[in-house]
């Protein structure tokens, strides 16, 4: 028996899932990915430093900030340009509500609806309420500092073109603290929901600092302990082209599929979290070292009360000093890795001597997922061969969106 | 009253345009309520590709053949169908690769290009005929609000149709190109975005795509008078509109 879920739906991109059963076992199972490249590697050679950020920031709808924060830290890495303490502040609040955002975003919309039993989130009133709440608050953090929420304006390589002032920012955050009621509800919520069971063998992979929750930069770690410097990176890395997709997948070589994302972070970094977010995990019980990819959602849920919590501290102690300092152009090799709201994101650019690129590489956390997706989505199908066609389509389509890919940033 | 159909369609894009659709904060209950969701990958699980609609929303670049077949039979279904974001409207961001020789682009990014089946990136409108343009990236509110309530109220939407500049002065911005000799691309942009990045204290950088009939060369030649490189200037008329008459005319000022 042939089974293909032409596309998944309520996911970002488009992707398609294809396997056989065969004298009750599995064969091929495939995770097409064909959402149509664009080749953002291809057509910013030749583009200026100064209007990088910009043209990333449109390889994804949901984490335009990841996007534009990674190819500034990159670009700015380098022409040899550090910027001020300010500066790396302000970029953290953008991820920070910017991650809120997609989260809330995906439990509420892309998730929530197969748990309740709907094809979509129309119908939930109470939820969709709570959403819309939650997800004004968070967009407004974005939208105040960036100009918009959606593809923001204000973030340019050597910081920011403006910073909303004391009072823009006070109404800000008092309407994040009217929100951090909803962002508990949504946790509880997202934790009595009911999750298939599902154990798999992948290699959790984060970013870690000292003293806190690693986003913009850091030290890539992975469960099983293994560290990486950004320098090592290619040591530890490969990206391959696959016949049947459109993206290229990532292997951190030697080991086993890598996972990536909130489940991947609180298991990495979960003493690093606010105390609120892991107060907010001992509510519902949750463990670190929990293998269950579905579970990712409850981390999602965990580490929209971290940013908002920590959005909150970090607006409150914001200045306007040093918030854009001038750049010397010249030639170079950067890169930088960030916590996308999915996942780990790496660009890295090379420039000439007037600021123009040479050569560009974007890895997307999709693309780190790629292979645990296909072994999850394996292991799954054998565990519940005997289901019947229907219910098992909806147990992958439920699996592939725990990990929330994007595939449109996976293929850019 | 019966609800109005809704079909929403992305090819090559970020998808920010059917996100900024669904959950675009003030309207959301109202868009939710009011229109039934025929299909809409993002949003809804099954759902029918194959109409009718009443109202079809398209975005993204067009990039591979399939796109523009699967778009004419959406047109043929469909009693209104607006382009939505830069992508659709003019070809946006993915259009860049049109400036460069297509074969270099894609291998840059594939070692292998056998299965790769793209064409020359192109807005809708070179396919289908288009009842509206809902301008920007992402898509401005204000457009977005007129096509769908036009719907509910079935009258023809009025779309913002004149250049950044206007929404400069009416906030009362200083001029950033003729005070601080930024390279602003307001006077040839649509407007609708609230003059964002002027406001920014920037250059706005086209994401509106350009205005109709908006004079590029003139810009063009005053960018030049006010010393841009070549190169410079044409990668400002080339980010958002590398598939647009109104940008590409501009470039020929800097052949002489």
């Amino acid at each position: 028996m042939k089974i293909n879920i032409d596309y998944i739906a309520r996911v970002e991109g488009e992707g398609s899932v294809k396997f056989e059963i065969k004298d009750g076992g599995l064969r091929n199972l495939k995770l097409n990915i064909w959402e149509p490249p664009r080749f953002f590697e291809g057509f910013l050679v030749g583009r200026k430093y100064d209007e990088v950020p910009d043209i990333v920031s449109r390889i994804c709808g949901i984490c335009p900030v990841s996007h534009m924060t990674t190819s500034i830290n990159s670009l700015e890495n380098a022409m040899g340009f550090n910027p001020s303490q300010e500066i790396k502040k302000i970029r953290k609040i953008m991820a920070l509500s910017q991650i809120a955002a997609s989260h809330i975003v995906h439990l509420y919309v892309l998730a929530l609806p197969d748990y309740r039993e709907k094809d979509m989130v129309v119908g939930l009133n109470r939820e969709i309420t709570r959403l819309v709440k939650l997800k004004e608050a968070v967009n407004n953090v974005t939208g105040r500092i960036g100009g918009r929420p959606l593809h923001p304006v204000s973030m340019i390589a050597g910081g920011f073109t403006k910073v909303p002032s004391r009072d823009e920012v006070g109404r800000v955050v008092k309407q994040l603290k009217r929100v951090r009621a909803d962002a508990l509800q949504t946790v509880k919520m997202i934790a009595k929901l009911d999750y298939p069971d599902l154990k798999t063998n992948v290699e959790f992979l984060a970013l870690k600092s000292e003293n806190n929750y690693a986003i913009n930069e850091g030290t890539i770690i992975t469960g099983s302990g293994l560290k990486a410097g950004l320098e090592e990176y290619h040591r530890y890395f490969s990206e391959k082209e696959v016949p049947y997709a459109n993206a290229k997948r990532t292997v951190l070589k030697g080991k086993n599929p890598v996972m990536v994302g909130a489940l991947a972070r609180l298991h990495i970094k979960f003493d690093e979290l606010h105390p609120e977010a892991r107060k907010a995990a001992d509510m519902i019980g949750f463990k670190t070292g929990d293998v269950n990819p579905y579970h990712n959602n409850i981390a999602q849920a965990i580490e929209i009360v971290h940013c908002i919590w920590e959005c909150i501290e970090l607006l409150e102690t914001i200045s306007h000093k040093d918030t854009f300092m001038t750049i010397d152009v010249k030639e170079g090799y950067g890169s930088a890795i960030t916590e996308a709201p999915r996942g780990l994101l790496l660009h890295e650019y090379e420039l000439n001597r007037m600021g123009v690129v040479k050569k560009a590489n974007i890895v997307t956390p999709t693309a780190y997922n790629f292979l645990s997706i296909e072994e999850s989505l394996k292991k799954l199908v054998q565990e519940n061969i005997d289901k019947p066609e229907n219910k098992l389509k909806l147990l992958c389509e439920m699996l592939v969106r725990a990990y929330d890919p994007c595939f449109s940033c996976s293929v850019h | 009253m019966k609800k109005p159909r809704l079909g929403f369609f992305k090819y090559s894009c970020c998808a920010g345009c059917e996100f900024q659709v669904m959950y675009f904060q003030k309207h959301v209950l109202e868009t939710l309520k009011n229109f039934e969701f025929i299909f809409a990958r993002m949003l809804l699980r099954g759902g029918n590709p194959h109409g009718p609609f009443d109202i079809a929303l398209v975005e993204g670049t067009i990039t591979e053949a399939w796109q523009a077949d699967e778009l004419k039979k959406i047109r043929e279904k469909s009693t209104l169908l607006f382009a939505i974001g830069s992508c659709a409207v003019d070809g946006g961001i993915p259009a860049i690769k049109s400036t460069m020789p297509e074969l270099d682009v894609e291998s840059k990014v594939y070692a292998d290009i056998t299965t790769i089946h793209s064409i020359r990136p192109h807005a809708i409108d070179a396919y289908i005929k288009v009842d509206g343009y809902i301008r920007g990236c992402p898509p401005g509110e204000r457009d977005l609000a007129e096509a769908l309530s036009s719907v509910l109220s079935d009258k023809k939407p009025d779309f913002i149709n004149y250049s950044v500049c206007v929404e400069c002065k009416l906030k009362g911005n200083v001029c950033v190109l003729v005070a601080y000799g930024m390279p602003c691309m307001g006077p040839v942009t649509n407007a609708g975005c609230g003059a964002l990045c002027p406001s920014m204290n920037r250059a706005c950088y086209a994401c509106f795509g350009p205005m109709k009939q908006a004079n590029g060369p003139a810009l063009a030649r005053k960018f030049k008078m006010m010393g841009l490189s070549k190169e410079d200037i044409k990668r400002r008329f080339t980010e958002f509109g590398a598939d647009t008459l109104e940008f590409r005319r501009a470039l020929d000022i800097l052949e002489d």
